[in-house]
């Protein structure tokens, strides 16, 4: 049947990827297939959204982790022959993604974050970064289905603008995963979104405790900003949630200005920033990254500079 | 007694990267090191042995000139180890690593537990774990943060976009370790003079069996541009001062403040 398949787990980045298929669907001549675990109905909304068809998942309700469908994935892309299936990069998606391509002896762009239709040869042309951030490659898939997995945000979701009408099919249920959820630990989120904020204040290791935030707090009211963070503050530390950490294996920001308190800059921070319009950071290590990437930077130490900042932001 | 392969990867240290002059990377003047949170699976594959006993066999695909990787593996743990080398595989994509790997463990180690990186400090493919225990047809789980092997069951905190799950596995089964995991050990010169002396295979290409064909062809790889100011100021108020009106001047904060 060929075409552009997606899947997701999650609603929000089933439209994205909507967005981003629909792209290539039409580049291509071609039909395009939203997969998810969605209850039928939410899921027969997706045909306003641009899917020409539905295919779900049914619920588990005995172990419901999520590999347990690998095999009914397999199948039916054996059966259907896509052209190129595209899947969301949450944590479950890319481990999904990459256990999918092994079964199905194909590539896959891990983390890809731009994709398109070459003109000339009709090839699918796929990037995404590497050393940390540092470099980017592109890449085309000799294999069918050419596939790749997005992470959240890449792309804007898919506008409710179709007639809304198609069949949605509902796949069979596989046996369980031989991973058993023995218990979930769900967190609260906190609901600020640092992707749209227009000042963003960065933390890094150079605050020595916790309780110093409140510096940052500060400034970040001052300058009408949210905060987000490195990885070793969220990941090692948990001074602040997952969703703020910047970089790589976090979040890209676009701020108007984003400021960076003792951070070092390394690759896989600074390439989170590297959309921001204008850069500022204040290290007290004048050979800090840092320096080589934001437009004005202040050497010196965060606990003196930051309530002169605030001060002087107050006057 | 667990026996526990640690995969690492021989990578370039990313802080050595140069922009070029035609916005090539410039990679002359690079070192190598451990991928970053291979050196986590590997020091979790240690202290799982310090509660198990059992042994930690770090394993890497690599070309020759990464003995030295496989030394310092060693030196952060290992009993022996698994050089798969070869000129060949200067340049591997994540499948066809995987497949090496796969056909070497299936062959020649055995194996309860397989851990790895969440991602390699260079490609950050975050597949190779995954795809290994697809053709290794053994459970995978991803992400973990905290580890532990209860009664020849397999414990595990993985995080997912909703928090966390606790989940269980029989063994043999991989998983890929999160940072978050543990601190790794830093080898002193006692932990390096006893690696010298541990034994480790090297495997060569033309013992395997398999083709391993690349999926992916690699069109073009660049330097993300970085060109900003670069300005500097000090700490004197009226440092900060100037810094606040160089701000304002852009128009990236406004007349008062944010
Ligand atoms: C595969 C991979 C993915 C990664 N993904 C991410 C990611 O998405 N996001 C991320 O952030 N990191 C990521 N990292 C980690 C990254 O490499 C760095 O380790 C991390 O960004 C460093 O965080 P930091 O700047 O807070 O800490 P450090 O590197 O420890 O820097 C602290 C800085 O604070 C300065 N400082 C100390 N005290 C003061 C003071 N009193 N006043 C002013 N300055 C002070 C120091 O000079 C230093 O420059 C990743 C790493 C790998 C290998
Ligand atoms: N060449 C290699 N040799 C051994 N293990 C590897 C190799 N490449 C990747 N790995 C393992 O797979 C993980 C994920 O790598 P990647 O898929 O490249 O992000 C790494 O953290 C390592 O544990």
């Amino acid at each position: 049947m060929a075409g552009v398949w997606i899947f997701s787990e999650r609603y929000e980045q089933l439209l994205e990827l909507l967005n981003a298929g629909r792209r290539l669907a039409r580049s291509m001549g071609t039909k395009l297939s939203a997969m998810s675990q969605l209850d039928p109905e939410k899921a027969a909304t997706l045909f306003s959204h641009g899917a020409d068809a539905v295919l779900v998942l049914p619920p588990l309700s005995e172990n419901p982790s999520l590999d347990a469908f690998i095999p009914v994935i397999v199948a039916e892309v054996r059966k259907e022959d896509p052209d190129v299936f595209l899947l969301s990069a949450t944590l479950r998606g890319r481990e999904l993604a990459a256990r999918i391509a092994a079964r199905l002896n194909t590539g896959l762009c891990g983390n890809c974050i731009a994709l398109e239709i070459d003109r000339d040869d009709g090839a699918l042309r796929m990037e995404r970064l590497v050393y940390g951030g540092a470099g980017l490659q592109a890449v085309t898939c000799s294999s069918r289905p050419a596939m790749a997995s997005i992470p959240p945000g890449t792309f804007e979701p898919a506008p409710a603008d179709g007639e809304g009408k198609g069949v949605v099919r509902t796949l069979p249920a596989p046996p369980p995963s031989a991973v058993q959820i023995i218990e979930r630990k769900t967190k609260t989120s906190r609901g600020t979104d640092i992707a749209e904020a227009r000042v963003v204040i960065g933390v890094g290791r150079g605050f020595e405790k916790e309780e110093d935030l409140h510096l940052a707090g500060e400034l970040a009211e001052a300058l009408g900003g949210e905060i987000g963070c490195t990885r070793p503050i969220s990941a090692e530390l948990h001074w602040l949630p997952e969703e703020v950490c910047i970089g790589l294996s976090g979040l890209q920001v676009k701020p108007d200005l984003y400021v960076g308190l003792g951070i070092s800059g390394q690759i896989q921070h600074a390439t989170g920033i590297r959309s921001s319009k204008w850069i500022c950071a204040v290290n007290k290590d004048e050979n800090a990254p840092i320096f080589a990437v934001a437009d004005f930077g202040i050497v010196g130490d965060l606990y003196d500079v930051i309530p002169k900042l605030i001060a002087a932001l107050k006057n | 007694m667990p026996e526990m392969i640690a995969c690492f990867k021989w990578v370039i240290d990313e802080a050595y990267i140069r922009r070029g002059p035609e916005g090539e990377l410039d990679l002359s003047s690079v070192n190598y090191k451990i991928s970053e949170y291979d050196r986590n699976a590997i020091e979790e594959a240690v202290r799982l042995r310090e509660a198990h006993g059992g042994s930690v066999i770090p394993v890497t695909v690599a070309a020759p000139e990464a003995a030295k990787g496989v030394k310092d593996a060693l030196s952060r743990g290992g009993d022996r180890a698994f050089f798969i080398a070869d000129e060949a595989f200067h340049d591997l994509e994540p499948s066809q690593t995987a497949a090496v790997l796969a056909e070497v463990i299936r062959s020649r180690i055995p194996h309860d537990l397989i851990l790895c990186g969440e991602g390699s400090g260079d490609l950050y493919a975050q597949q190779v774990g995954p795809r290994l225990a697809e053709h290794l047809e053994i459970p995978c789980i991803s992400f973990v943060q905290k580890l532990s092997i209860e009664q020849g069951r397999l414990i595990a905190e993985r995080k997912v976009e909703e928090g966390l799950e606790v989940v269980a596995a029989p063994l043999p089964a991989l998983v890929t370790v999160l940072p978050d995991i543990n601190v790794p050990r830093i080898p002193g010169v006692k932990d390096t003079l006893a690696a010298a002396k541990k034994p480790f295979v090297t495997v060569k290409r033309d013992e395997l069996s398999g083709k391993y064909e690349a999926h992916l062809a690699t069109l073009l790889v660049r330097a993300t541009q970085m060109e900003r100011q670069c300005e500097r100021f000090g700490t004197q108020p009226e440092d900060v001062a100037r810094f606040l009106e160089s701000l304002r001047k852009k128009g990236a904060i406004g007349q008062k403040g944010g």
